[in-house]
């Protein structure tokens, strides 16, 4: 029994010699329906989420949300602490002062915007995690250096061993290859 | 990838008409506002004041556009470089456009009148800065200043077009523009401080020149969009000046609405929020009666109105909607140069005269006309720019 059977397969990666074939295997493998693959290249390649098939990223709306929230909760907490916590009088203004309101406001919505981004890009990417199925694969290394990649996981549900690999062949993979969770 | 070259034709064709319109308009406002000079002289001048600024700022703008993309060896903008170029070219007639309010100093500038200056402390106690021969002398510096900047970037661009890429010129271009953007800040900041801020003296604001700018680099990239967007419809550089060009101009768009919006607030929240007597009578007068309405028109349209469709990245890229806020820009853009000059002499309230429109018909015609005119005149882009190929692929 060799050591790969109570290993749970992550995927298949698979290796394409330049950028332009690169783009060409990710058109098809979306036009074939996969959802859960990934292209690895060691330099952004132009119009790679469009040949993806790679909708708009959502991170924009959480950003909106969290600033939006971020400028009510500033309103919010100054309307309160200057009415009913601590009212004080300054230079006879009114105490519920929007001009005063503004910089804090203004911080507040940058502030959670900010968040909203820093952290709706880690929750999107599923960070942090210490560890990925496809660092196990020796060939990989190269995605960082000269290697063009395409991996589809096995968890897609079109996925299945024998025919994603024929597929990932007849696109022109130089090299295929199963590539298993560790743990 | 497919690799975009030059296939437009670049010279703006000699059948458009639009140069003989804006002169035609011109002219119109040119004799109407003659004949109002001698009607009511004191609101010529300060109609006068109100048009010639809201030009100059554009057209001060477009200079300021011009120097920062030398500096930046920005490689986006070459192939619109030609449309701020062009306008600054013009600013040795702005310097004689402005020798009337130098007439009307006595009924423009408290400070300048001597009755003023025996009776008023401040006025004695600025009048080593606040008088009429230094006065003078700063304007001659500064349009020196700019008339040479505009004249010399511009020649120096259209002498590569017929000579070919000269790298010494290429790199003059930046040699000037370094110290022209120095020089640029300090003028700017001078030249509103005595053209604008002085016409109520008792009131300063150290930041009056960063306003001052604000507003005009927002609304010179509206022109900008406008003017794109109207060679765009005449069927012109369709293949040079294409969307991701129009996305940068919105993202400026956008971006300067915001800082314009900081700085304008910051200046009014340090003077509110201080609030001593004599630093808040600028903001006093223009938040009584009608000038209130005025100051919340200004927010809504020249902040709220632009941030809010300009947020998302679709709206950058529709023209529409681009060319739209761009011509809310451009009124807003007046109707605060208004709302700056004019409460000096109708501090009760909005009291629009006749003059401000046919002032403003005189101006903008002849300045729009000069610079269709000039345009036609060379190519509309610098053909041998050595960054126009990096300009016309870009995406």
């Amino acid at each position: 029994m060799s050591s790969d059977d109570n290993k749970q397969l992550y995927g298949l990666l698979a290796e394409f010699k330049n950028p332009g074939e690169l783009m060409e295997a990710a058109r098809a493998v979306a036009k074939a329906g996969y959802h859960k693959f990934d292209a690895h290249s060691p330099f952004p390649i132009h119009g790679m989420d469009e040949a993806m098939g790679l909708k708009k990223s959502k991170l924009g709306w959480i950003v909106l949300g969290h600033g939006i929230l971020g400028m009510l909760g500033g309103i919010a907490l100054q309307l309160w602490v200057h009415t009913s916590a601590y009212p004080m009088n300054i230079s006879g203004k009114p105490e519920a002062n929007m001009p005063a309101f503004v910089p804090v406001t203004f911080e507040l919505t940058i502030l959670l915007a900010a968040f909203g981004t820093f952290f709706g890009m880690f929750a999107l990417n599923k960070l942090p995690r210490l560890n990925h199925p496809l660092f196990n694969s020796k060939t990989f290394e190269k995605a960082s250096d000269d290697g063009f990649f395409i991996s589809i996981e096995a968890e897609d549900d079109l996925f299945s061993d024998e025919k994603t690999e024929k597929l990932l062949k007849d696109i022109g993979a130089s090299h295929v290859e199963k590539v298993y969770d560790t743990d | 990838m497919a690799q975009h070259t030059l296939t437009d034709n670049l010279q703006f064709p000699e059948s458009n008409t639009v140069t003989k319109a804006f002169f035609g308009v011109a002219v119109v406002g040119i004799v109407a506002s003659i004949i109002g000079f001698f009607i009511n002289t004191e609101q010529f001048y300060f109609s006068y004041l109100t048009n010639f600024t809201f030009v100059a700022t554009i057209i001060l703008a477009a200079l300021f556009f011009v120097m920062l993309q030398h500096v930046t060896s920005s490689s986006w903008s070459v192939v619109l470089r030609r449309i701020p170029e062009t306008f600054s070219y013009h600013i040795f007639l702005l310097a004689l456009f402005f020798i009337p309010v130098l007439f009307g100093m006595q009924y423009l500038y408290e400070w300048s009148r001597p009755e003023v200056l025996a009776q008023d402390d401040l006025a004695q106690y600025k009048e080593p800065y606040l008088n009429t021969t230094f006065f003078i002398i700063r304007n001659v510096i500064y349009f020196v200043i700019w008339s040479f900047l505009g004249w010399k970037l511009y020649q120096n661009s259209v002498r590569m077009d017929n000579d070919g890429v000269d790298a010494k010129l290429y790199s003059s271009q930046k040699v000037i523009s370094g110290p022209g953007l120095l020089l640029f800040g300090f003028t700017l900041a001078f030249a509103s401080f005595d053209w604008l801020m002085s016409l109520e003296f008792h009131w300063f604001s150290t930041m009056f020149g960063v306003y001052i700018f604000s507003m005009s680099f927002q609304v010179f990239l509206a022109i900008a969009i406008l003017i794109c967007l109207y060679l765009r419809k005449q069927g012109l550089l369709l293949n040079t000046i294409r969307l991701p060009h129009y996305e940068d101009l919105g993202k400026l768009l956008f971006g300067f609405t915001v800082f314009y919006a900081y700085i304008a607030f910051s200046q009014f929240m340090l003077y509110y929020y201080a609030n001593i007597p004599e630093h808040t009578m600028w903001y006093y007068n223009r938040l009584q009666g009608s000038w209130e309405t005025v100051t919340w028109l200004l927010f809504f349209g020249r902040f709220v109105i632009p941030f809010i469709l300009l947020l998302g990245l679709w709206a950058k890229t529709n023209l529409k909607l681009l060319a739209g806020l761009s011509i809310l820009i451009v009124v807003m853009h007046f109707i605060e140069v208004f709302y700056i000059v004019t409460p000096a002499l109708h501090e009760a309230g909005v009291s629009i005269h006749w003059l401000d429109i046919t002032l403003l018909l005189a101006f903008a015609g002849l300045f729009f006309g000069l610079f269709f005119q000039k345009f036609k005149s060379n190519s509309m882009i610098p053909k041998n720019d050595p960054l126009l190929a990096d300009s016309l692929n870009k995406h």
